[in-house]
């Protein structure tokens, strides 16, 4: 079978080209120099152009978006089916480039990922080639940087191969492999959950230092806390529910003050509510800041 | 010592160095900041490549070849523009040509913005339809809603197709919150009419409960964190690694 | 005197705060305690999600949890695989907020894994039980694009059959047939960030969603749950602990008159009872009263302190 796909190569197009073959390399490297010197051709652009030119680009972006939402969407496509009139050219246009759109996105945002690695080598570089008095904690941070790129990849080119699945099970690990999950698992992942958990110290720390019920809105937002904080603790929701169900007797007034009913009351009538409305808000915010960034609205600094 | 107990060892050494800025700034703190710091970095330059341009982007540009099991795919030349478009971001670092990294930030704005009208619709259209709710009681049998126990399907069919006083109170509760918290926040500029104060005022007290519930639920999962690194040092470390290998087990 | 005795109430030393705290997280660790306990609603309903996959059913997860949040959301994770296991369910896991998210949901079912082989139980396997799509940097963009083209959203994407180089994910037995995003009749999201929202906004009404989400993601998920936009959560360590007495007990289970937990809104849900249930979530649980507790005194201390303080003040 599998020579048989071998020997069946995929069509070629106008857009793709045959793996390793020399037309692909020319294509790809005519389009590499195009967008280099279209690229260099922007650093020139005089300052007036510069504003249309971010705009022109931020409004083609979100069209696409806006478009696939409001353009009619095409009922029971068939595979191979041929679109009847421009509407419809449109529309499977619109929902055949949506892969390529996302992966756009996606391989995009992960270059500008690398900006802040880039930042990052730039400061520390500075201080340990200017002898900065930090030098030594910069030689640490990239001493880290390049065991666990060391190791990633090491471990990422071993499981390539055929024993890529087995390399889960532990038996058959290698040093790259103890050196990685050392540095991720051992180091990364606690020193990570170290970080983040330090967080409660302080939460501990201010909350008995500056939560005082000094005002209406500081008494009703300690009471909330407060009645969230006693629902959490399942042991005192038990208690005070079974002294609640011996003085109810079965009355069913009585039972709703049980601290699982209040809390529950409390939860569905005005604490989702007041968190409704505070996204509806943002909701509200979101949609007007969407529409003046897609249509360039915002003030410069967008130019200058 | 085997090499889980090393693993172990070495994580709870770094935990503390890190929980040792409690005291106060100290170099010991600084030095596993800074290993952190590396080892976050150097992930992050693996996994971009490992899991999503190698696949997303190279594969894609170059084509892949024919393997066990896949045919060869083509490749497609066009995604080498996304270089010079990735390149243009690191000129945020240029004095003088700053401007143009803002394309590839206007490109992605531009597409997070054109999603803002679907997000929002899927977003708040159902929340609209929950929020309004029944506010005037339907039947006056009872002030409660009764009891479903031992109800055959039609008795329990008609108690649910009913809204009793106190479910009215509740919506009617539920509606004005969502009403008086979202006055609270339109109306952020001073208003002279006594009625819109009025429910500005109730909108930001209500609005207390809400962040009362955001910080109970905040404090739980700082603490749970807290829980489970006191758990690895203790537990794990401590009573499960270092006494049993003390001890010769 | 009362003035000082207020302003000494208020002004505890730092490190004897801290001390304090770190001994009430520890010492209960030692003692480990049955805490009783109702499970909340929204945790019996993604209980009984889970529970009513069909068995072999594709689940789409997307895991975007990491060592920061593991002392909630590895518990959940574990719970909820251990659920999906019974239900002989296959998963495929992406993630979308952070890159390490991709290799600690790795880790995590490999430790299952293990546990696993030590009892002698049959392992959750890479490739025909479940695989990994991978990390997508525009957490926004990847699910608009599974929710409008799942196959080219995950195309070109490969993982690790056994004794064979990396394949593409659609090849795999969790995949196979899989076109759109509504073939899978349950996504899942575990996540300690805002990527449940984004699930929400696109993918909403086309499957199914449940979440398992942190402490803090609580109050806004909350509000997707009573809309019905999600069919259920697991929200924080307490719904771990939930989650975990449920996979023990269900839910009317064996008969709504002799269950452990009960509910008016959800019919007989089977528990499987386990040693192996007792997971992260019975271990912190009980401390976490001690460290409410401690809050709240330590709230009501500085209150009582600053009274005392102000009459101190007017005499």
């Amino acid at each position: 079978m599998i020579p048989l796909l071998q020997a069946q190569a995929p069509a070629t197009s106008f857009w793709s080209e045959a793996f390793n073959s020399s037309e692909l390399w020319t294509k790809l490297i005519i389009t590499l120099v195009v967008g280099l010197v279209v690229m260099v051709g922007l650093l020139y652009a005089p300052i007036r152009a510069r504003k249309p030119i971010i705009a022109f680009f931020t409004f083609i972006s979100g069209a696409y978006w806006v478009l696939l939402y409001l353009w009619p969407k095409p009922i029971d496509r068939q595979p191979g089916e041929m679109p009847l009139n421009t509407v419809e050219t449109v529309s499977f246009w619109l929902a055949d480039s949506n892969n390529v759109v996302v992966s756009f996105t996606q391989i995009l945002t992960g270059f500008l990922l690398g900006l802040g690695i880039f930042s990052l080598l730039k400061i520390h570089l500075t201080k340990i080639t200017k002898g900065h008095k930090d030098a030594f904690f910069s030689i640490v941070l990239l001493v880290s940087m390049g065991l666990m790129i060391w190791f990633g990849y090491a471990d990422w080119f071993d499981r390539l191969g055929e024993r890529g699945a087995m390399l889960d099970n532990r038996d058959n690990w290698g040093f790259t492999q103890y050196g990685r999950d050392f540095l991720f698992e051992g180091l990364l992942q606690q020193m990570d959950a170290a970080m983040f958990s330090v967080i409660a110290f302080y939460i501990l720390s201010a909350a008995y230092r500056a939560f005082r019920v000094r005002s209406v809105e500081a008494t009703i937002l300690l009471s909330a806390a407060l009645l969230v904080l006693l629902s959490l603790m399942g042991a005192v929701s038990f208690v005070w529910d079974e002294n609640v169900k011996s003085i109810a007797n079965g009355n069913p007034f009585i039972l709703n003050f049980q601290l699982t009913e209040v809390a529950q009351w409390i939860r569905n009538t005005f604490q989702t509510s007041s968190i409704r409305g505070i996204q509806f808000g943002v909701g509200l915010g979101a949609l007007a800041m969407g529409l003046r960034l897609w249509l360039s609205l915002e003030k410069p600094g967008s130019g200058s | 010592m085997n090499y889980d107990l090393l693993r172990i060892t070495a994580g709870v050494i770094a935990t503390i160095g890190l929980y040792s800025v409690l005291w106060k700034e100290n170099k010991f703190y600084r030095f596993f900041e800074h290993v952190f710091l590396g080892l976050a970095a150097g992930w992050t330059m693996v996994a971009l490549w490992t899991e999503t341009l190698k696949a997303n982007w190279w594969d894609k540009m170059v084509g892949t070849p024919a393997e066990t099991g896949s045919v060869a795919t083509n490749g497609m030349y066009a995604y080498a523009l996304l270089i010079p478009f990735g390149l243009m971001g690191y000129f945020v670092f240029s004095k003088k040509h700053n401007w143009i990294s803002r394309i590839p930030i206007g490109i992605i704005l531009g597409l997070w913005s054109g999603q803002q009208v679907q997000v929002w619709w899927n977003t708040y259209g159902p929340q609209i339809d929950a929020t309004l709710k029944p506010i005037l009681p339907t039947t006056w049998d009872s002030l409660i809603v009764p009891s479903t126990n031992g109800l055959t399907p039609e008795q329990l069919s008609q108690v649910q197709s009913q809204i009793y006083f106190s479910q009215a109170v509740n919506n009617f509760l539920f509606t004005i919150t969502v009403v008086s918290v979202l006055s609270y926040f339109l109306f952020s500029f001073e208003v002279k009419n006594k009625a819109v104060k009025g429910i500005n005022t109730m909108g930001r007290y209500l609005l207390m409960i809400g962040f009362g519930a955001i910080f109970g639920s905040t404090v739980m999962m700082r603490f749970t964190l807290l829980i489970d690194r006191m758990h690895f040092i203790w537990i794990e470390w401590l009573r499960d690694g270092v006494f049993p290998f003390l001890s010769g087990r | 005197m009362k003035g000082n005795l207020g302003e000494k109430l208020q002004s505890l030393p730092k490190p004897i705060l801290y001390l304090i705290l770190i001994l009430a997280t520890s010492i209960p660790l030692f003692f480990p305690t049955e805490v009783p306990n109702e499970p909340v609603e929204s945790t019996k309903d993604f209980y009984a999600t889970l529970m009513a996959l069909p068995e072999g059913s594709k689940v789409l997860l997307m895991s975007d949890w990491t060592g920061s949040t593991r002392g909630e959301s590895k518990g959940a994770f574990r719970s909820i695989f251990k659920i999906l296991i019974r239900r002989k369910a296959k998963v495929a896991i992406y993630s979308a907020a952070d890159p390490q998210a991709p290799r600690v949901a790795q880790d995590a079912i490999n430790e299952l894994n293990m546990e696993r082989k030590r009892k002698n139980l049959p392992t959750f396997d890479r490739w025909n039980d479940w695989v990994n799509i991978g990390y997508f940097p525009n957490a926004e963009a990847a699910i608009n694009g599974i929710a409008n083209d799942l196959k080219g959203a995950f195309g070109g994407r490969k993982d690790f059959p056994p004794n064979s180089p990396p394949r593409d994910v659609f090849q795999s037995p969790v995949l196979q047939g899989v076109t759109k995003v509504e073939d899978f009749p349950l996504m899942l999201v575990i996540t300690a960030s805002k990527t449940s929202n984004f699930a929400v906004e696109r993918v909403s009404g086309r499957t199914p969603l449940a979440f398992a989400v942190t402490g803090v993601m609580v109050p806004e998920t909350q509000v997707f749950y009573q809309s019905k936009q999600i069919v259920g959560y697991c929200g924080g360590l307490k719904g771990v602990y939930d989650l975990e007495q449920l996979m023990e007990s269900g839910v009317n289970f064996p008969d709504k008159a002799t269950g452990k937990i009960k509910s008016d809104k959800l019919g007989t849900i089977e528990g499987f009872p386990d040693p192996d249930n007792k997971g992260q979530g019975t271990r912190y649980y009980p401390t976490l009263h001690y460290a409410l507790a401690l809050m709240i005194i330590m709230i009501i201390l500085g209150n009582v302190g600053m009274f005392l303080a102000k009459r101190g003040d007017k005499s």
